[in-house]
């Protein structure tokens, strides 16, 4: 279980997250939500050691993160799989050394073995035979697939998906969340998915949170966010404005 | 009134502003200096092979040829300065010591050292500031991996073995480029140039500017590594984290020059 307990974060004097509480259970999807600049992506930072909140603390089966010396610290990543935004997938190495690569870190020295699991996460994502090209060469969908290779190829039981389909056309979004939803069927991960594709991720997400300016200010399953009646989570929800545009 | 309270407030805010960034600088060097030197001791001791031999080739071979033809012209170049006063007392005979001992206590590192960090310490900031503003090395750390063990301690392997070998080709390569240069225009036999530096040019000479060669590799590997690894803000960010590893660098190398040369008189 993931407990996030009154976290802050402070940014050159401006509020990022306030005062955020949330809990996810064992083996849930939960789907967070918000405006572009809310604090999606620091807050899943924070939850995975990344930075440092300035108050609250984060549970990960117990452990505060934040206190763990860098070898625990370590310890506990081995456990979490985390698929970034912009890809991050590292520029120097080919497709299958960025996916073999959490594989060899973890310390597995059989070169066959890890082949053969590349080739297999590379039919996985619908990308067999690109192993042998760089990242530059490839387009923003079959980065993200590539990404989300790396991210789950450890099988870890906590994945956070940083805005999968950020960017691309309906058809890999679709690809992204059959994929999203193939991992947490086969492996009963707990995760945490950012998303703005709101009907993506409707159908594979547990529960749901939505952030606004830094603030928590909806939590619940998918019956409750569609009856929820604050003008904001609604119409984020919908995807529509009251606001009129002035062109 | 307000503009006016601005325009007076301004000098004090760069003040304020440099201030601040000398300090988280200074501060990052420091911290960065500890972590690289913890990770250098026998227990701790943590580095990746293939990407140390990656930064070995990237950094040393692929500097081999610009540091060949920055030495044959820095030797060719002292020949011809001490050429004038040679040739006006006939001491030929000095010809070779002049040369060797300007080339291999202060010009050959110097230069070598300066054109290192003009390409490879502004490479170096260059490729970890794009993989800082790209989330590449919080990816290494969500993947349990240290950035300092990974990134880091190669780069710096590198660039202190490298520069050591490329200050020792270099000034052979100079010596070369001097004598053939006191052969071909001030008509000295080669064979006198180096039987000049043999006699008169010491080991001391020649150890001390290899002692500034593993200074200056030191100082650019912490400083790329450091300007690389605290880039924010994009592409712009990374063209501003280079700028100021270069200048960081070559202010870093006349320091240390100074103080080598102080330290040994």
């Amino acid at each position: 279980m993931i407990r996030i307990e009154n976290v802050t974060k402070y940014h050159e004097g401006r509020v990022v997250i306030d005062d955020v509480t949330l809990t996810i259970a064992d083996n849930t999807n939960v789907g967070l939500i918000g405006p572009g600049g809310c604090g999606k992506s620091v807050l899943l930072k924070i939850v995975c050691g990344l930075i440092k909140p300035d108050k609250g603390r984060v549970l990960i089966d117990d452990i505060d993160v934040h206190k763990l010396k860098p070898t625990e610290l370590a310890e506990l990543r081995f456990r979490i799989g985390m698929l970034f935004q912009n890809y991050a997938l590292f520029d120097s190495m080919n497709v299958a050394d960025n996916i073999a690569f959490p594989l060899r870190q973890a310390g597995e020295t059989d070169e066959e073995l890890i082949a053969e699991k590349v080739k297999q996460a590379l039919i996985d994502i619908s990308l067999p035979g690109i192993g042998e090209r760089y990242p530059n060469e490839l387009s923003g969908g079959m980065k993200k697939r590539v990404s989300f290779a790396r991210a789950v190829i450890r099988r870890p039981p906590i994945v956070f998906y940083d805005d999968p389909t950020a960017g691309l056309d309906p058809v890999t979004s679709s690809k992204i969340f059959i994929l999203l939803r193939k991992m947490q069927h086969d492996h009963n991960t707990t995760s945490v998915t950012i998303s703005h594709d709101i009907e993506g991720i409707k159908d594979i997400c547990d529960r749901f949170a939505m952030l606004d300016r830094g603030r928590l200010i909806f939590e619940g399953d998918r019956p409750a966010i569609e009856a929820c009646e604050d003008s904001l989570v609604s119409q984020f929800w919908q995807g529509y404005s009251d606001d009129e545009l002035n062109v | 009134m307000h503009r006016l309270a601005t325009t007076l407030q301004a000098p004090f805010h760069w003040l304020g502003q440099t201030a601040l960034s000398w300090s988280f600088n200074a501060g990052g060097l420091a911290l960065l200096t500890l972590q690289v030197l913890r990770n250098l001791l026998p227990w701790r001791w943590q580095f990746d092979g293939p990407e140390t031999w990656r930064n070995l080739y990237r950094v040393g071979v692929k500097s081999f040829p610009i540091v060949v033809v920055t030495a044959v012209l820095v030797g060719a170049i002292m020949v011809i300065q001490s050429g004038l006063y040679i040739e006006q007392y006939g001491a030929y005979g000095l010809l070779g010591w002049g040369a060797g001992y300007s080339i291999l206590r202060e010009v050959g590192p110097i230069l070598i050292g300066l054109m290192f960090s003009g390409r490879v310490g502004a490479n170096n900031t260059a490729e970890l500031g794009t993989m800082k503003v790209t989330d590449q090395v919080d990816a290494l750390r969500a993947l349990a991996i240290d950035p300092i063990g990974y990134l880091v301690m190669p780069r710096f392997i590198a660039m202190i073995l490298m520069m050591f070998l490329l200050v020792v080709i270099g000034n052979f390569t100079a010596l070369i480029g001097g004598a053939v240069t006191s052969q071909v225009l001030l008509d000295v036999n080669m064979v006198l140039f180096f039987q000049s530096v043999i006699a008169y040019v010491l080991l001391d000479d020649l150890l001390h500017g290899l002692i500034k060669a593993v200074a200056f590799g030191f100082a650019i590997a912490i400083i790329s590594c450091h300007f690389g690894l605290s880039t924010s803000g994009g592409a712009v960010g990374v063209g501003r984290a280079v700028n100021a590893s270069v200048v960081g660098s070559a202010i870093a190398i006349f320091v240390l020059d100074y103080a080598i040369t102080f330290a040994s008189l």
